[in-house]
């Protein structure tokens, strides 16, 4: 009886200075961290400059299929009747058929425009981000095929596994606002 | 004639510096016109805040349950609603335990970015934790709820493992604070075990030893929370002091220990010893 009488025992002080240190400590943390924050949220991106189309995008990816996929540049594409992002090194012949071209799901859509001019756009729901036809292209032609991050897709990962593994630091990190290189020699926006 | 072959070279560079294009864009005869190349944007910031509106909502949700209604049912129904949500709609991303990772790095690298959002998902649980107890753990935490809904028959871990294993949270904690505030990654998400069954596919070495600890986690409660979740130190430390939370009244209580057997984490006690209060 005599206890419950006790206006504050030994017990209830200390816990009440254990919370209001553990109070303390965590609102000078809040305002430390409010202090340092920067504005602005960075987002993954893959620098076209810098990328050698190893095709580890397509395998390390925490998402299955990836987040990148491959990326058309319309401007400086030369609608080459012999695409080397579209058919393979050794073509049977330069038509639409499965076997003649590089693309390991079939995702670029090869139409005829007028002599001797195609067009090769991307079907990015087949597109795996393997890098088979930017690296085509990269070397023998234009490069206005390129990889590039889908933001409607990436999960922007704390640590992105791809950038992990990728083997030319071509892994970048944006502003939120300006996610993406629109062109292959686009310059990184700061 | 070096001089020469010198001269051509350069000029050669310039021209091809000048004409990066192997080939020309072509002028068409037909009327097409060239597509426009379409770049979605990243996902909007409202998206994130909504999240930290639903992890406030269901923290004070849970502290509601747990000290008023007294339901585990309602608890285990908002975390497996929680699962839902945080697990599988938004594939574990962004959570608590790896929050912790960004404010240690965002304190340790001046350029890192810490978005306002990622700070408010480390700082609520444990703000929430200081006044009612570990309600997250409990009713938010998605990797709690995945580990309750396997549990069949808990057996009692001995007392001196469970305290053995329980320095393994903070050992992970420290390694965790010292890779990402040195640049050396973030290895809580490397190694969570059950987010790549939340985005339903991972390397096969995750699923291996995610599908381990929910074996485990059939016959011993919770163990990824009990004896790694480097994010539980900080909760209980926070719990310990905590303003509120559910606790046996000692004036009351009869010693039937039914509840310490019924306890599937091993987290109830047994009474100190009476008397000493008396003789004090």
């Amino acid at each position: 009886m005599k206890m419950a009488e006790k206006p504050l025992d030994r017990r209830q002080f200390l816990r009440r200075i254990g919370f209001a240190a553990c109070a303390a400590g965590l609102s000078a943390a809040a305002a430390a961290a409010a202090l340092r924050a920067r504005p602005g949220q960075r987002v993954w991106q893959i620098d076209p400059s810098r990328c050698v189309h190893c095709g580890r995008c397509a395998t390390h990816c925490v998402l299955k299929p990836s987040a990148v996929k491959c990326v058309k540049d319309f401007s400086i594409c030369g609608y080459c009747r012999l695409c080397f992002g579209f058919f393979r090194t050794d073509p049977l012949s330069l038509d639409t058929g499965a076997e003649n071209q590089m693309c390991p799901t079939g995702a670029i859509v090869r139409t005829f425009i007028e002599v001797p001019y195609y067009e090769y756009r991307i079907d990015e729901d087949l597109c795996i981000g393997c890098g088979k036809c930017t690296k085509g292209c990269n070397r023998f032609g234009n490069g206005a095929l390129y990889l590039q991050v889908r933001h409607t897709l990436c999960l922007n990962c704390n640590e992105c596994a791809i950038a992990r593994a990728c083997p030319a630091n071509a892994f970048v990190r944006l502003p939120a606002e300006q996610p993406y290189f629109v062109t292959r020699e686009g310059k990184p926006p700061v | 004639m070096k001089r020469a072959c010198a001269i051509f070279f350069c000029g050669c560079l310039m021209l091809a510096h000048a004409q990066p294009l192997r080939f020309p864009p072509p002028q068409f005869e037909t009327n097409y016109t060239r597509p426009t190349t379409e770049f979605p944007a990243a996902a909007a910031a409202w998206k994130d805040w909504a999240d930290v509106a639903a992890l406030a909502g269901a923290l004070c949700l849970a502290a509601w349950f747990v000290l008023r209604l007294r339901s585990r049912t309602a608890v285990f129904w908002l975390s497996i609603a929680c699962l839902a949500y945080f697990g599988f709609v938004r594939h574990g991303c962004t959570c608590p335990i790896g929050a912790m990772q960004d404010v240690s790095a965002a304190f340790a690298d001046r350029d890192f970015r810490l978005p306002a959002t990622v700070a408010l998902f480390f700082a609520l649980p444990l703000a929430v934790s200081l006044l009612f107890g570990r309600v997250f753990c409990s009713g938010v935490c998605p990797l709690g709820a995945i580990q309750d809904i396997v549990l069949i028959r808990p057996v009692r871990v001995p007392a001196a493992v469970q305290t053995g294993l329980g320095i393994l949270p903070w050992v992970y904690l420290g390694a965790a604070v010292l890779f990402s505030s040195l640049g050396g990654g973030f290895i809580i998400c490397r190694f969570d075990p059950f987010v790549s069954f939340f985005r339903l596919s991972g390397p096969a070495g995750a699923l291996v030893s995610g599908g381990v600890i929910l074996a485990v986690s059939t016959v011993v409660g919770r163990p990824y929370c009990r004896f790694v979740c480097p994010y539980g130190p900080l909760l209980g430390l926070c719990a310990r002091w905590a303003w509120k939370h559910a606790q046996i009244t000692p004036t009351t209580c009869v010693d039937c220990s039914l509840c310490r057997n019924a306890c599937p984490f091993g987290a109830i006690l047994e009474p100190a010893p009476s008397g000493i209060e008396e003789r004090r």
